[in-house]
């Protein structure tokens, strides 16, 4: 019998040795953001990550603040945490990624402040690339040209190559051991669909070796209509349900 | 001579969103860029589009009531959600970005050169620049208009002979709209096509770092 479902996001997230390569999706929305899974890592301890996210994340701080600052038109989620608590804890060694600093934030984001003191290694990719990068990877595509990034830093030390006249940038999969995904209802298939934007939960869905995912509601199988599933199970190895109340901090065994 | 004033933020965004065909896809940048969502040319239908899987969202969201947490556009901000709004992943987005299917975008600006070369991304001070989107947007939309002041805080020249900060992407820019000015990027240079009120077109290239062609019909923006 097929059952993805693992009972406790420390059990899910047990195996991510120090090193791994980590992808980590949610963006641009407190709500799709797979946060127990990265409390989650954070409590297994495993640092050197080399982790690929679209944002290095705000850090606990910032989002309080932000959590202040909209509480008249959003009720920010108190069970928030992005790559920036990991980043702050010291844990990311390697950061791929199209958004590694803060603008306006109250505080430094913790992986640019670590970057300050040259604590860290960043990868600086355009959103799109980093996309069809780890598109690539779930589609067993090695590689591809862009016409995005010729005449610019991203391009540096890459084949860059002619096409109608057009230069476009070769840039190569990014596969990872473990994705972590957030998304609304699965079934015990591993079968996945999404409230909101997608945003690159479903984009690492499959990308990695192991793709656990981070979901609200698990349904009997049949529940989901064939045709409006987004992800197929078998790009999804671990599902995990959030818990009913929220957790009040992310040290909370959970 | 008193200096006439600039246009504010707001004044801006209206000049910027003429661009806004009806039916056009739009991507707007963050920052000032955002604000252009507010003044759609009465009469036109635009689709707005945001880069992690967000399609044809209505205006930012003011009161709670309003607010659907499943619908946020870039920069944290919750908008409304609008009939015929389309939700996707990265790498789609990204698909329709590079594949040619937005119209307009309107993105901030750092510095542009006489080249329509754009630097966009990495504030100096900054120990890193935030890419986001804007490369694949700038290189990949059928037009790309930059929205900035016309000078640092400083008062250094935005518009510049050659860009000195590190380039987002390279020929790029079709047009710019300046708190003083709107000004095309031709293969002959940059092209002063509008002054904002009581501006000369010398009291613009003044303050501009690279020279200026003056449009034989250039004219007065209109704020209307």
């Amino acid at each position: 019998m097929i059952d993805k479902v693992v009972q406790s996001f420390d059990a899910a997230v047990r195996d991510i040795q120090p090193g791994a390569r980590i992808h980590c999706g949610g963006f641009a929305s407190p709500f799709n953001m797979p946060s127990y899974l990265i409390a989650a890592l954070a409590r297994n301890g495993a640092d050197g990550l080399m982790l690929a996210s679209t944002s290095a994340g705000t850090g606990p701080e910032n989002a309080q603040a932000l959590r202040e600052q909209l509480a008249d038109i959003v009720a920010w989620p108190l069970d928030y945490w992005d790559p920036g608590l990991l980043a702050q804890l010291g844990r990311i060694r390697r950061l791929i990624t199209s958004f590694p600093v803060g603008t306006g934030s109250a505080v430094k984001w913790p992986f640019e402040a670590a970057l300050e003191r040259g604590e860290v290694e960043l990868e600086l990719t355009g959103q799109g690339s980093l996309a069809e990068r780890i598109r690539c990877a779930r589609a067993g595509i090695a590689g591809f040209y862009t016409p995005v990034g010729p005449g610019t830093a991203v391009a540096e030390g890459k084949e860059v190559r002619d096409f109608d006249g057009v230069p476009h940038v070769l840039e190569r999969a990014l596969h990872a051991d473990f994705a972590l995904i957030r998304a609304w209802k699965a079934d015990r298939y591993g079968n996945l669909i999404y409230r909101g934007a997608r945003t690159f939960n479903e984009t690492m869905a499959g990308a990695a070796r192991v793709t656990i995912a981070e979901v609200d509601e698990v349904v009997p199988l049949g529940d989901l209509a064939p045709e409006a599933i987004h992800t197929p199970g078998v790009y999804v190895q671990r599902v995990v349900v959030r818990p009913s109340s929220p957790s009040a901090s992310w040290e909370a065994p959970c | 001579m008193l200096t006439p004033p600039r246009l504010d933020a707001a004044a801006m965004a209206m000049v910027a969103a003429r661009e806004f065909h009806d039916g056009a896809v739009v991507n707007l940048g963050i920052g000032l860029p955002l604000a252009c969502a507010d003044y759609v040319p009465a009469g036109r239908e635009v689709i707005l589009h945001s880069e992690h899987g967000l399609m044809g969202y209505g205006p930012l969201a003011q009161h709670p009531d309003e607010v659907d947490p499943y619908v946020f556009m870039v920069g944290n901000r919750p908008v409304r959600p609008k009939p015929g709004m389309v939700f996707m992943g990265h790498a789609e987005s990204f698909a329709i970005v590079r594949g040619g299917h937005i119209d307009v975008t309107v993105l901030g600006g750092l510095q542009v050169d006489a080249a329509g070369n754009l630097a966009n991304t990495h504030a100096p001070g900054k120990v890193a620049g935030n890419l986001g989107g804007a490369p694949d947007l700038a290189t990949c939309a059928k037009r790309t208009v930059v929205l900035m002041y016309h000078t640092a805080r400083d008062g250094s020249p935005k518009v510049v002979e050659r860009c000195t900060l590190p380039l987002t992407a390279v020929a790029c820019v079709d047009r710019i709209v300046t708190d003083v000015a709107v000004i095309d990027v031709t293969g002959a240079g940059l092209l002063l096509q509008e002054v904002a009120p009581g501006w000369a077109p010398e009291a613009v290239q003044a303050i501009t770092g690279a020279p200026l062609t003056v449009a034989p019909d250039v004219r007065e923006m209109s704020l209307a």
